[in-house]
This record gives C-alpha cells, structure tokens and sequence, in this order.
C-alpha cells in the first residue's frame, strides 16, 4: 500500500501547499532543448524547491534524462545540443555569458544509474574531488563525514585503502553518493539512482535520501513510479507528445505534490500514465 | 495495458452491482413481509441474506489482494476505496432487513395498525429509490444527484419521526403498545437503510471529485432549502 | 504415434559435410603449426649459434683492438643500444600519449581519423627511410650522433604508443569520465586524474613493446650512427653510439669466425630480450584488460 501511506510532515503543516514555504532552487522558463535539428523538450516551465525531493517521471524517451542534465550543464558535453528559453539556478541563469559550467557542476551534483566508481581505493574515490578542488584541509575528516552523510562508513571504515570495484552494487552506488557530496554541492541530481540494484540495495538508497533531503535539494529521475510515489515530495510527469510530422517530443504534463498527483491528478495522461493503463 | 488488472477492477464493481441487486431484492421482500404478515417470507428472507453475504466476503477478500498484487493509483485507487465502503454498506443495509424480517416474526400475532404500516412502506419503498440512484449514479460515475439524495432521505427522517408521535399516543393496550415497539425498531431500521444509501452516494462524490464530502452529518443537520 | 513431418537422421549430406569440416580443421592445425614451427627453429638456431659464445667477458668488456683481437665483448653496443633507445623513449612515450589523448578525448571525430591514419601510415613507412629523412636533416649537417639515431626510433616509437595509448584510453568507460566531469573538475583534469590513471597499465605496455621493436632496428642506425666507438664505452648522445643490432650487421660481415660468433651472440642476447619483453607486456596487457573489463 506504498501509494497510500501518508507523509506525517505534509499534514502536520496543515496541509498548506508545500510549494509555499519553500525557496525556489531552479526555476525553468519556456526550456526546450534541441539535438541538431531534433526537439527533445519543448517548453518546461518548472519551479524547483529547495530541500525537498521532487521526481521527474514519464515514459521512455520523454526527456527526463535530458532535462535533469540542463540542470547540471551535462547537456554541454553533447556537441548537438543546443537550449533556447531560460534556466535559472538561485536566480542567475545557467546558460549566460561567463557562466563556468564547472563551476555549475560543484554546486550541482550527480548520481548515476550504474555506480561508476573510479578504480581507485574507497578512500581516494572519496578524497578525488576534495583534492582537485583544493580542499584539502581535514581530508580525513571530510571523507569521513561524506561517508557517514551515505550511510556507508560503518561498513568501509576498516577497509577505506580496498579497491572501490570491490563493494557490492549497492555500496558502489552509496559510494558514488558519498563521492558526490564530498564535494559539498547544494543539489544532487540522481539519474534513475536505483534501477542497476536489488530492492534491498534499492531501500537502502531510498532511506538514505530522505536523510539527504535535510540538508541538499534532491531531483531524482526515475522510471519505477512506485520508488516516485514512496520518495519524492514533489512529482513532475513528463509526456510523450506527437507532432504533425510524426516526431516526438517531451512536454512537461503535470507537476504537483505526490500525493496529488498519486490519488487524484489533474490530467488525463497523468492518470494514464500512474495507472500503467497507457505508456 | 494492464487486462488482467482492468479486468479484475471491472469483475468487482460488477459483482458489487450484483449485490446491490440482491439487497434491492431483501428491502422488497422485508416490505412484503411486513405488509403482508408472511412468516414464511421472512424466513426465506433470512436464508436468502447468506447470497448477499457471499458476495460480500468475496469482494471483502478481493480488495486487499488487489491493493497487494495491482498497487493502484489515482482514479483506480478512489474506485477500490469505494468499492469498499460500498459494500460494507450494502451489507449493512441487509442486516437491516434481515432484523425487519425477525421483526416481523416477533409481532406476528399482535394486533396490527394500517397507517402505521402504510407509512413504513412507504419509507422502505423511498429506500429502495435512494439506493437503487445511489448504484446507478455510482456506476455511471454521476455526480449530478448528491443534493437529490439528500432531498429523498428527509421525508424518510419525517416520516420516522411522525411514526413515534403516532405510537406514543397508541395509549394503555399492552399487545398494542408491544407491536408499536417492534414497528419503532423497523422503523429505525429503514432510517439507517436511507442512511446507508447517502454514503453509498457519498462514495461516487469521491470517486468521481477526488474530494472527499460528506453530504449529511449526524451532529451537523443540513438546513432546510428556502 | 503418428509419422514424423521431417527427419533427423543423417544422410549422405551430413556426412560430407563432416568430412569438409574435418579437413579445414586439419588445415588450419596444419597452419597454426607451421608459424609456431618457424619461431621455433629461429629461437633454436640463433640460441644454438649463439649460446656458445655467451660469457661474462661478451658482456662486460670491449671490442679489443689490433689484429687477431681475441675475447673481448659488446658492452660498448649494450650501452649504446640503452642510450639509443632510451632517448627514443624519451621522446616517443610524452609525444604517443599526448597525441593519443587528442585522438580519443578531445578531436573532433573527423580529425581524430585523419591523425589515426596519419599516424599507422608512419608506422607502415620503411625505416630504412626515415633513416634518410633523419639523415638529410640532421646527420648530413652535423654529422652522425645517437642523438639523430634516437630521433628515427621515436619516429618509428609514437605511432606504437599512440595506438596501444588510443586503444586502453578507448577501454576507459565514459561513465568515469561522466562521474568526474559531473563533480566539478575540468576536461583536462579528469583526462589526467581519471583516464589516464587509469589506463597506465596499458600505456606502460604499449611502451614496452615499442621499445622492444625500437631495440630491434637496424636500417635506420646505419646512416646515423654507425660510426660510434667499438672500442670504450660511450654515453655522449652527441657522439654516435654503437647499437646491438649494429654490431649484428658488422660482425657477421667478418670474416673472423670469432667474431661471427659474437654476432650469433649478440643476436641470441637481442632475441631474448625483445622475447622477454613482447611476452611479458602481452600478459600485462591480458590481465589489465581483464581488470578494466571486469
């Protein structure tokens, strides 16, 4: 019955919209991206708060991953694409003039779908970015601390010189998070964190991300609606439009609170879809 | 996408119509019964509340499976919701004439009043408009009546309370006064009945609005309409 | 039981075409022996020939001079080949690396092509020629010196480590480069901090075998620095130096069989060391691939 568990902090807050209290992290305006010639999302227009979790879900090919990567400047590493309307992170636009998309990535992390550790100790995948970066005071201390926030020291305190490659998917992956928020980013984007692991492997990152929701913003795409409706405060439902000429396109449809969008939404496709009687 | 689950939504609500059939069928015979003094129709109206209870285990097990099996969501998950309240309902609304029915039994050979009589029938027919636009609005997942079900309930409230004015003036016949008491509780009987049907509307409200209302509130009595 | 629509019992067909296949087996066993059977009888008659002529003098003593020279040895030529090869190294391993970063990380895949051609061209070219090339441009000037001889093996040495580099820099999976890039570090930071790193285990074999191959010329030392001292030892790269191969091709011209013993020795010493070297890099290069694969 995980559609219908209630969340205590949604109605201690008397039901008021949770929109209203929060700050806005991004705000997105009339964002379509292109590859080439090709329009992979037209005209988002999304607000994003802060410390919350918000899901993006929708059909294969609607865009979710592309628009998660405006969000980071990961679109720039594809050389086709192309973004025209506005993004804007904590009211500066992403895409300016003299915007660093480095300096982008340090604010704004990410967790993969498969873990990706680098072939290095646990420690040192840790350490890695703090290095660069030129943290490097209390190394020990920090790395300890990231560790901690992923829920994984308990389990690699005694072992942190040990490859990475040899923990287990799921610590992988928590190892990826650790990696990420070492960095110390204000939001952390997950693409489809948990699809590569066990659902075992799979609540445990679910329960470390509402850890996580205290102190970062978190924006997790994924296809498994069920981990949406358990996890995420906020819900966007991106569709699958058609145009004349027959390509397609991904188009934001609903954006609302969870439980909203789980038991009673406003669209028709957004029903569709959570129901699973249409793709 | 999804036959096996659409199917199986499909087969309760069916078998829930079904069942409203069946009590639809329990509140006539309750009402002839009673009308006509037929012990034997009573019994056979107390055998026959095992059929609705069937039907209603069945759907009482299949809703938690479905809930298990299916995780369902939005308009899929209002409309199991309300295939559960609905049938406890209905099964209410068969106990209850199952009680007119023992009722009856036990005022068999009491002397009998017609316009008390006519009154009760006249509620328990009301019953059986309420209920029978209640399924029908449920299952075309209509919201235009709710305010109409409330309207059909009050003159059963008013009739009810005429039928106590009437007995206590009844005076000192002991078998008398013994058959008034057994026709209050039939009465009361047929007031829950009307209420029952409310809620089944109540249901579609939800079903339907995704809100959830109540139309009539026990310590909240709805005003009159000007 | 009702008739079977088809049936699987062999026929005539069946068993022609196992005779075939039986017959192309042997064939291809037949081939596979026949190359390990040519190694075979090289590593067997140049140990033969040249095992006899192995002692501690050959490796540690120099050509005597006078006539009728007895004993001595090649040190000067082992030095020498170290120098030779060394330098090559030196130049090659940055200038492979660096291109083979450009190639697989940062051209644009038209580009990257063209360099990848360009570069298994140069690898194709006979080094006898750009022995000449070398030549013209430096030894004929200011004539012959290792450090000439060494600039023809780099030549010959960067298309080697570019490749293998390009190869293992390939076998890196994106999603590390992705990782990186998305903690906030620079192209040129993750290339060198992830993809590099990681990819050492190949790089360093793709070396190996170059050097190995780079040990084995002989066509373009003969225009630049045949002329290096037999008679001391000598580590000058501006002097022209002696090379193993060198002495191979001069002493087996003598008509002193000693001294055509020295050349079955030193071609034996050679042979093993570049066996040595190609099979040790080939497993390195087994078991990292295994690594990175796994």
């Amino acid at each position: 019955m995980e559609a219908i568990r209630t969340k205590i902090d949604v109605f201690d807050r008397d039901r008021s919209p949770l929109a209203e209290q929060r700050e806005t992290v991004f705000e997105a305006r009339e964002l379509c991206v292109f590859y080439g010639d090709q329009l992979a999302i037209d005209n988002v227009n999304i607000d994003i708060y802060r410390r919350l979790i918000t899901a993006i879900i929708g059909p294969s090919g609607c865009g979710k991953s592309t628009f998660i990567r405006t969000l980071n400047r990961m679109t720039d590493l594809v050389s086709s694409a192309r973004l025209s309307g506005q993004l804007r992170y904590r009211g500066i636009d992403l895409y300016g003039p003299g915007v660093d998309a480095v300096e982008v990535r340090r604010r704004v992390g990410m967790v993969f779908q498969k873990p990706n550790p680098f072939p290095k100790s646990i420690f040192d995948n840790v350490a890695y970015g703090l290095r660069i970066l030129g943290m490097r005071k209390d190394l020990d201390e920090r790395v300890e601390r990231a560790l901690r926030s992923a829920a994984l020291w308990g389990e690699v305190k005694d072992r942190l010189g040990d490859s990475a490659l040899g923990l287990s998917g799921g610590q992988q992956q928590r190892l990826c998070i650790a990696r990420a928020i070492a960095a110390e980013p204000e939001v952390i984007l997950f693409d489809e964190p948990a699809s590569a692991l066990d659902p075992i492997a799979t609540s445990a990152i679910e329960d470390l991300m509402h850890e996580l929701k205290r102190d970062y913003t978190l924006v997790i795409v994924t296809h498994n609606m069920q981990q949406a409706a358990r996890v995420a405060d906020m819900t966007a439902f991106f569709g699958l439009e058609v145009a004349p000429d027959e390509s397609r396109r991904g188009v934001l449809v609903e954006y609302d609170e969870t439980e909203k969008i789980f038991t009673n939404p406003s669209d028709k496709r957004t029903e569709g879809y959570v129901t699973g009687r249409f793709g | 996408m999804r036959e096996l689950y659409a199917t199986e939504l499909e087969e309760l609500e069916s078998l829930l119509l079904e069942e409203g059939q069946l009590v639809d069928r329990a509140i006539r015979s309750a009402l002839n019964a009673l009308a006509r003094d037929d012990l034997e129709l009573a019994d056979e109206l107390i055998a026959f509340d095992d059929e609705i209870d069937r039907r209603y285990l069945t759907i009482e097990q299949g809703i938690p499976s479905l809930l298990a099996r299916q995780t369902p969501v939005a308009g899929d998950l209002r409309l199991v919701l309300a295939i559960l309240y609905i049938n406890l309902h209905l099964e209410r609304i068969a106990d209850y004439c199952v009680t007119v029915a023992k009722l009856t039994k036990l005022s068999h050979d009491l002397p009998r009043d017609a316009a008390s009589l006519e009154a009760l029938e006249e509620m328990g027919e009301r019953c059986r408009e309420m209920l029978a636009t209640g399924l029908e609005d449920f299952h075309a997942r209509d919201v235009r009546h709710p305010q109409a079900l409330v309207d059909m309930d009050r003159p059963i409230d008013r009739a009810n309370r005429k039928l106590v004015d009437r007995f206590v003036a009844f005076g000192t016949d002991e078998q008398q006064r013994g058959w008034a008491m057994r026709m209050m509780l039939v009465s009361r009987c047929l007031e829950r009945i009307g209420d029952h049907a409310v809620d089944i509307g109540e249901q579609t409200s939800y079903l339907v609005g995704g809100q959830f209302e109540e139309f009539t509130d026990a310590s909240h009595p709805t005003p009159r309409p000007a | 039981m009702s008739e079977p629509v088809f049936s699987l019992r062999t026929s005539g067909r069946l068993r022609r075409r196992q005779l075939v296949s039986r017959m192309m087996g042997a064939v291809a066993v037949g081939a596979a022996l026949l190359a390990v059977t040519v190694l075979v009888i090289v590593v067997v008659s140049v140990a033969n020939r040249g095992a006899g002529a192995l002692n501690l003098d050959f490796f540690t003593k120099n050509q005597p001079q006078g006539f009728n020279p007895k004993g001595g040895g090649i040190l000067f030529a082992i030095v020498g080949s170290g120098v030779l090869v060394g330098i090559a190294t030196l130049i090659a391993l940055p200038l492979g690396v660096l291109t083979a970063i450009y190639i697989s990380e940062l051209a644009p895949p038209k580009l990257a092509r063209t360099v990848r051609v360009a570069l298994d061209i140069t690898n194709g070219i006979p080094t006898i020629v750009i022995g000449i090339f070398v030549f013209t441009l430096l030894a004929k000037a200011h004539g012959q010196s290792a450090l000439a001889g060494s600039i023809a093996l780099a030549i010959i040495m960067v298309p080697l480590v570019a490749r293998a580099t390009e190869e293992v820099l390939l076998l890196v999976p994106t999603a590390q480069r992705e990782a990186s890039l998305a903690l906030g570090v620079s192209r040129w930071r993750t290339t060198f901090g992830v993809v590099v790193p990681s990819a050492i285990g190949g790089i360093f074999t793709g070396t190996t075998l170059a050097i190995a191959r780079a040990a084995g010329e002989t066509a373009p030392l003969l225009f630049l620095t045949s002329l290096g001292s037999s008679s001391q030892v000598d580590a000058n790269p501006l002097h022209p130096l002696q090379s193993m191969t060198l002495v191979i091709f001069e002493y087996s011209d003598q008509y002193d069989p000693a001294y055509q013993a020295k050349a079955w020795a030193a071609a034996f010493t050679l042979m093993c060391f570049v066996l040595l070297t190609s099979l040790s890099a080939k497993l390195a290069l087994a078991r990292y691939r295994k690594k990175l694969g796994g």
